[in-house]
């Protein structure tokens, strides 16, 4: 064999390895480190910059024993270690010009952040110093603790975003996703500097921990930095549990709440209902469905209530899912004597999209658009380190949207259809309003019986 | 310390200058010049077989008067909403079906409408944008319904948020004269007062070919584009130039105050200072100073008011980069219950410093090193590439001034970051606002 076709074959292996990996995805290198940490690695030279972000299984809101503890932990991971202060750490950070940031989502923490090349050896040795040996010094928590009290006020004087909190505690009630990431009066109040160590010694740990880097950096630079503290990161002395997920609460009926703001001149709502949960067979549909219902701005909702009738600036549709769960949301705003139309013209598109659902053109019009848009959710650094560390985390290969993509493509007009039947409600559903009681009340009443809370109310619920 | 990090920085100045040549080079960045005025800048990228087509032109608040306030945005609105050729809601319709999306925004000095497809729907694409620049309807039924849209967006925006409210009652005081008095969302009776006549006129003035400047990222090739973009734009005729804009702010000659109350359960506190247009050669300077009061934990201010102080909960604000002068603003969200002349007292003290004692060569160099992230990580993306091509056409008048941010900020000393302080941040110069929570409905 001479050299030439040597290099050929070389050649074409690699390129198979290529295409058999993914169309959509560059498939990264894969190790992991001794205490288990699983490590993804795409070299991208196009800028100087790197972007990294690693998953914590164990450590989301859904594993706290405490409504907002794993959020105030994660907040108080870079406020201290054995060698700096938490003045020192964020110096450092702006120094270097670089972002980091710890935060808690439902079911796993995530720490991400990037930098100029040149500077991501000291920035990654910054969040692994802080993420392994945090001090959790007690005036940095009770500094947090006292932002955190005044941020739960200033949510109620914005109703467009106090209205989904109110929401959040309507639907889920005493589920663990029901917590709010900041916390409640009373618990912020009394949380103690143990309770916080406690949790971060129980639910941090490498073991199943999964982290994703990529830009201007060699695998070589990489590997030297992991080798020194984070390799040598030990694992709590219990052993990893399997993790749980306490199965969502259905809505027993028509739950409806009305949240009183004497000053809004805008009433602002949420419709919930049962979602799919995140590997659902149904996904691909469920992206054509929600594209047509209210994914995007010639959707039903945004061209009934928008486009033709101008009573909103926006109205949507959207699925959060779980890797065992999921909910479904409407939602939009109106000014106050609009209100009663506006959920009115909702239920009859509700029942429009259940009866006859959607014509071939609109089904080829969203496959179009789920795919022509696709593209762009992939380019930068951030959302391939997030598409690493997720798709590992839900189990699924990264091929996975290679997939996805092609079963838009032969989503049709029956399963939209019977995506549109699964889903939309008819008797059973949790519904929100904030907005001025005296002037919207009575427009509300043929969607349920309302309960009626003041939003001066300690709480969201 | 300080040593360790000054040779980072040297290593990163020279990586950095060589890969803006990669991303964005005075070669790769194709100029096409149309007879009707039409600037036109290409910009070829395989990275994804996607394309970001972004249309600018020179209007927003800034060129508003009084009675049309909020028109610039209403027109972005209705530009969406039907030509003879492509009736109301199809441009929408049709570029989703080809599997585009898009969005517009509207500033004091620019409006812009960003477009993002899949290469196969560009000629579909410029065909419907070459159309609504020159022949929107502006239906009078339609012209109603999106008069709805906009009332509801400043309800949402503005009046239902007390930030916003605040933000538009300091800038109405802050600067009396100038067209920025007026917020871009336009006031509410003039929203619900405009005519279909005089909005249509202001169109026709400002929605011309030597008025905008288009700018193509992405998936396609120069030398099939330019036969298309002279095809589809090449026939809209010119306009006669707008007018220019010649109204001066005057001097402020002492502080100005302003108190809203209002339902509300926290307060909320504001400080500007009018400050010089980007093009001046004050503004790298004051860019270093909004980032060295402003930017991350390690910030004067934040220090001082959050962390020391512990009176506020956040505070952001800065400059903007805009053709006229505009301001350089702080924004406190102040804890529930502190005195809120305290946190004038704490600015000033920590502006006087500055003033007096300048700022530390480790402040000058962190600045520097994150306004060079903060150049580089729109690159990134098509669409990043586009907007910083477009916004830098607008505000500096040559997408050339690219390759001028960094030099420029190098250059600034500390020195000229105290000189600045001294010059814009005084007392006499101040407008403060604040928003107090009406007594018995907290």
């Amino acid at each position: 064999m001479n050299r030439l076709s040597l290099i050929i074959i070389v050649a074409l292996f690699f390129s198979c390895v290529q295409a058999w990996g993914s169309r959509t995805l560059p498939i990264p290198q894969t190790f992991s480190l001794k205490n288990g940490m699983k490590v993804y690695f795409l070299s991208d030279a196009t800028l100087p910059m790197v972007a990294f972000r690693m998953v914590l299984p164990e450590a989301g809101s859904l594993t706290e024993t405490q409504e907002g503890l794993a959020s105030l932990t994660a907040e108080l991971i870079t406020k201290g270690t054995p060698e700096k202060s938490a003045e020192e750490i964020a110096a450092e950070i702006d120094f270097l010009g670089a972002s980091l940031s710890f935060s808690a989502a439902s079911e796993f923490l995530e720490v991400s952040g990037r930098s100029l090349s040149e500077n991501f050896p000291a920035l990654f040795q910054l969040a692994i110093a802080s993420l392994t040996a945090p001090t959790f010094p007690q005036a940095e928590l009770d500094k947090e603790r006292n932002i955190r009290l005044e941020r739960l006020k200033s949510i109620k004087d914005n109703p467009s975003s106090a209205v989904n909190f109110y929401f959040r505690k309507a639907y889920f009630g005493n589920h663990p996703l029901g917590a709010i990431s900041l916390g409640n009066e009373s618990a912020l109040k009394g949380f103690q500097r143990q309770q916080v160590v406690d949790f971060y010694s129980s639910h941090y740990r490498p073991d199943s921990a999964l982290l994703a880097v990529t830009g201007n950096i060699s695998i070589r630079t990489l590997k030297s930095l992991l080798e020194n503290r984070l390799s040598k990161w030990a694992n709590p002395v219990q052993s990893l549990q399997p993790l749980r997920f306490i199965p969502i609460p259905l809505p027993a009926g028509k739950k409806c709440l009305l949240i009183d703001k004497s000053d809004a001149s805008q009433a602002y709502f949420v419709l919930g209902v049962p979602g799919i949960k995140k590997a659902d067979p149904e996904t691909a549909s469920s992206q054509v469905f929600n594209t047509l219902f209210g994914g995007r701005f010639t959707s039903w909702l945004n061209s009934e209530l928008r486009i033709k009738r101008g009573l909103t600036y926006g109205a949507r549709s959207s699925f959060q899912s779980w890797r065992n769960d999921g909910i479904f949301t409407i939602s939009s705003y109106t000014k106050n004597d609009q209100i009663g139309e506006m959920l009115k013209i909702v239920f009859e598109l509700i029942v429009k999209a259940k009866k006859d659902g959607f014509d071939q053109d609109e089904i080829i019009s969203a496959r179009n658009y789920i795919l022509g848009q696709f593209p762009p959710t992939l380019e930068d650094m951030e959302s391939k380190v997030r598409a690493y560390t997720e798709l590992t985390f839900y189990g699924e290969s990264f091929d996975y949207y290679d997939h996805l993509l092609s079963r838009v493509s032969s989503t049709d007009q029956s399963s939209a259809r019977s995506l549109a039947s699964r889903i939309l409600p008819k008797e059973k559903y949790v519904l929100v309003v904030v907005g001025k009681a005296d002037e919207i009340l009575k427009r509300l009443e043929p969607f349920g019986i309302w309960e009626v809370k003041k939003i001066s109310d300690p709480g969201f619920h | 310390m300080i040593n360790t990090f000054f040779r980072v920085f040297v290593l990163a100045v020279f990586v950095l200058t060589a890969s803006l040549s990669s991303a964005i080079t005075r070669e790769n960045v194709k100029v096409h010049m149309l007879t009707n005025g039409l600037k036109v800048l290409l910009l070829e990228s395989k990275t994804i077989p996607n394309i970001s087509y972004y249309t600018f032109f020179r209007v927003g608040g800034r060129n508003e008067v009084v009675g049309l306030t909020g028109v610039s945005h209403f027109i972005e609105h209705m530009m969406f909403n039907g030509s003879p050729k492509f009736g109301p809601g199809e441009f929408d319709r049709v570029m989703e079906f080809h599997g585009g999306a898009n969005n517009a925004y509207t500033g004091m000095d620019m409006t812009a409408y960003t477009d993002w497809f899949p290469s196969s729907a560009l000629e579909k694409m410029m065909e419907m944008e070459a159309d609504r620049i020159q022949d929107a309807t502006f239906d009078p039924n339609v012209f109603e319904s999106e008069r709805g849209v906009v009332a509801s967006e400043r309800r949402l925006s503005v009046e239902n948020n007390n930030d916003h409210l605040l933000d538009e009652t300091v800038q109405a005081t802050a600067i009396l004269a100038h067209p920025y008095h007026h917020g871009v969302i336009g006031w509410m009776s003039d929203i619900l007062n405009w005519k279909r006549d005089a909005v249509l006129k202001y169109y026709k003035t400002y929605y011309a070919p030597n008025n905008a400047v288009l700018i193509v990222v992405g998936d396609f090739e120069t030398k099939k584009i330019i036969p298309m973009i002279e095809r589809y734009y090449g026939k809209i005729p010119a306009a006669t130039p707008p007018p220019k804009v010649t109204t001066m702010e005057p001097q402020q000659l002492g502080p100005r105050k302003l108190v809203i109350r209002r339902e509300a359960q926290t307060p909320g506190f504001q400080a500007v200072y009018p400050v010089s247009a980007a093009t001046h050669p004050d503004f790298p300077a004051l860019q270093l100073l909004d980032l060295i009061l402003l930017r991350g934990e390690s910030s004067r201010l934040y220090r001082k008011l959050v962390r020391d102080c512990q009176l506020a909960v956040s505070v952001y604000g800065g400059i903007q980069e805009t053709i006229d002068p505009f301001l350089f603003s702080f924004v406190v969200k102040p804890k529930v219950g502190i005195e809120l002349d305290r946190i004038e007292t704490e600015i000033e003290t920590v502006l006087a410093d500055i003033v007096k004692n300048g700022v530390t060569p480790n402040e000058l160099q962190k600045a520097k090193n994150q306004v060079r992230t903060d150049f580089y990580s729109p690159l990134e993306t098509i669409a990043g590439q586009a907007n910083l091509l477009g916004q830098m056409e607008i505000i500096y008048g040559d997408w050339q001034a690219t390759f001028q941010v960094i030099p420029k900020i190098e250059a600034v000393t500390a020195e000229r970051v105290r000189e600045v302080a001294a010059t814009y941040l005084v007392p006499d110069k101040k407008t403060i606002g604040l928003l107090i929570p009406k007594e018995g409905e907290k």
